[in-house]
């Protein structure tokens, strides 16, 4: 469903064009109606890794495939919903306008969009804000109205990037459940966390990252040791001494 | 289309809600009303100066709505990362330049009629006040001058464009439009000097007529799109010469935003 094969990317940091190697030949599978969880101390690679699948970067080396078609195919997003890290929307447009953008480009119908935009945004709780303009919206809104643009199109892959920054109990809740709610539709979830909490709640499989290397793959009940916390396992697994699990 | 018309129907929302498109629409009315004072002191050429006023008050507004409002909203989406949203569509970056710029397109279009309809009522009062001023006078050129500035500001956008597609921050932009803009209405009058420099009684060395030459074929000539002086006197402008200037800016807009989206589809959003 969702691969990374190989990928590797640097950036020229600095006046004098300094190297920065953010991924280095990053190998990863998330198989079809899996909520997989991305785990990584700030700067690991993460964002970079989903900013890879979403063709926002391309690799130096290797490949990323989503539906077994490469991202660089506009296509594939058709499929494809996201998340980004504190999503900053257009200030004069309201939520309706913003679904709107988000039904038509990916193809939907005057008619589908009509019918669904209310319920999807009564579900993130901005039905009534929903006329109002985008600027106006607190961080915890702004965080809800990008969510419901990543779903309007009913998409197969789900990519949230830190989806619970920002967002007070009450909306840490509600995303919460529409995790667990995209988790019974069979969708797949490719999400990032710092929130070790959210990541044992809602992922049947987690990849740990630092310094642009996976340092650990599998499935959650698997890879946390007896014993272990999965907060223990992280501080470990971030370690540059770090031998690596069994995957 | 399809993939370009949502992103143009919110770029357009999004210019016109913005809120320097208002400074700029008052800056214009002030223009305006300055126009039937300015006319009511000189008393002189009153219908010349009056269609040339209003004309330039167009124009004028146009300027700042490509230089504040357009780049911006390119910019913006550059610098608050909103990019991420619509290139998480199925959008390619090509596709995102010609749907932004036919949003843009829109607004320029959309805020020039209304501009243009204010400069034909500020034409329209002072011909009601002063009408022994106007005898030769004629809406007509009037309606293609205004069209030809309409096309004027969407080449100076297509080129903003290209300028932010590879500018690293939306000064430069700014900094390379107004530049474009400035050699566009002057470089044609500059080169016919250069090219004659005995008829003046001035020297040109070799180098400035090569450097003059080389700004006349790279940028555009807005001059051509300035026919205010034929709009003021009622000046015939020939339909060969409308044509070709139309062809001329759809061209030069179309080669712009085309390289833009050349240049575009090479960059990554880190």
């Amino acid at each position: 469903m969702v691969k990374i094969q190989g990928v590797s990317k640097s950036f020229r940091e600095g006046l004098r064009g300094r190297k920065v190697q953010a991924l280095q030949s990053l190998r990863l599978e998330v198989a079809s109606g899996e909520v997989f969880g991305f785990l990584g101390p700030n700067g690991a690679g993460k964002s970079t890794s989903i900013k890879v699948l979403l063709n926002l970067i391309r690799p130096d080396d290797g490949k990323a495939t989503i539906l077994d078609r490469d991202v660089s195919d506009r296509r594939v997003r058709q499929q494809v919903g996201y998340l980004p890290e504190n999503p900053y929307f257009y200030d004069y447009l309201n939520a309706d306008e913003l679904l709107w953008f988000g039904g038509r480009s990916s193809g939907m119908t005057a008619d589908d969009l009509r019918h669904k935009t209310p319920a999807l945004l009564e579900r993130v709780g901005l039905l009534e804000a929903r006329k109002r303009p985008l600027r106006t919206y607190s961080k915890g809104m702004v965080q809800r109205a990008g969510l419901a643009l990543a779903l309007i199109h009913d998409p197969a892959v789900v990519i949230l990037d830190e989806p619970m920054s920002g967002l007070d109990p009450v909306g840490r809740k509600m995303v919460g459940d529409l995790i667990l709610d995209l988790k019974h539709q069979g969708k797949t979830v490719f999400f990032s966390s710092h929130i070790l909490n959210d990541i044992e709640r809602f992922c049947d499989r987690i990849g740990i990252i630092a310094g642009g290397r996976l340092r650990l793959v599998g499935e959650l009940d698997k890879v946390v040791p007896d014993g272990e916390t999965l907060e223990e396992l992280f501080l470990r697994a971030i370690d540059d001494d770090f031998g690596g699990l069994p995957s | 289309m399809r993939p370009l018309w949502p992103l143009a129907v919110i770029t357009f929302k999004e210019g016109i809600r913005n809120r320097a498109l208002y400074g700029i629409f008052l800056l214009a009315l002030l223009l305006f009303v300055a126009n039937f004072l300015i006319c009511g002191m000189i008393l002189r050429d009153v219908g010349k100066v009056a269609v040339d006023v209003a004309l330039s008050a167009v124009s004028f507004s146009g300027l700042l709505l490509v230089l504040f409002v357009g780049i911006n909203l390119l910019a913006k989406d550059l610098d608050r990362r909103t990019i991420y949203m619509v290139l998480a569509r199925p959008i390619s970056r090509r596709h995102y330049i010609w749907g932004k710029f036919l949003g843009m397109a829109m607004l320029i279009v959309t805020a020039t009629a209304m501009l243009g309809g204010c400069a034909l009522l500020s034409i329209g009062s002072v011909r009601w006040a002063f009408p022994s001023y106007f005898p030769r006078f004629a809406w007509s050129p009037v309606l293609l001058a205004l069209m030809l500035i309409t096309l004027m500001l969407v080449l100076l956008a297509g080129m903003s464009f290209l300028f932010a597609s590879f500018a690293t921050s939306s000064f430069v932009t700014l900094i390379l439009t107004v530049v474009s803009y400035l050699i566009g209405h002057g470089v044609a009058a500059i080169k016919a000097l250069v090219e004659s420099p005995a008829e003046v009684g001035i020297e040109v060395s070799a180098t400035t007529v090569r450097v003059v030459k080389a700004a006349y074929y790279l940028f555009p000539n807005l001059s051509l799109f300035d026919i205010k002086v034929q709009a003021a006197h009622n000046l015939p402008v020939s339909w060969t010469y409308l044509a070709g200037t139309v062809a001329y800016g759809l061209f030069y807009t179309a080669l712009s935003v085309t390289l833009a989206g050349l240049v575009f589809s090479r960059r990554e959003f880190p």
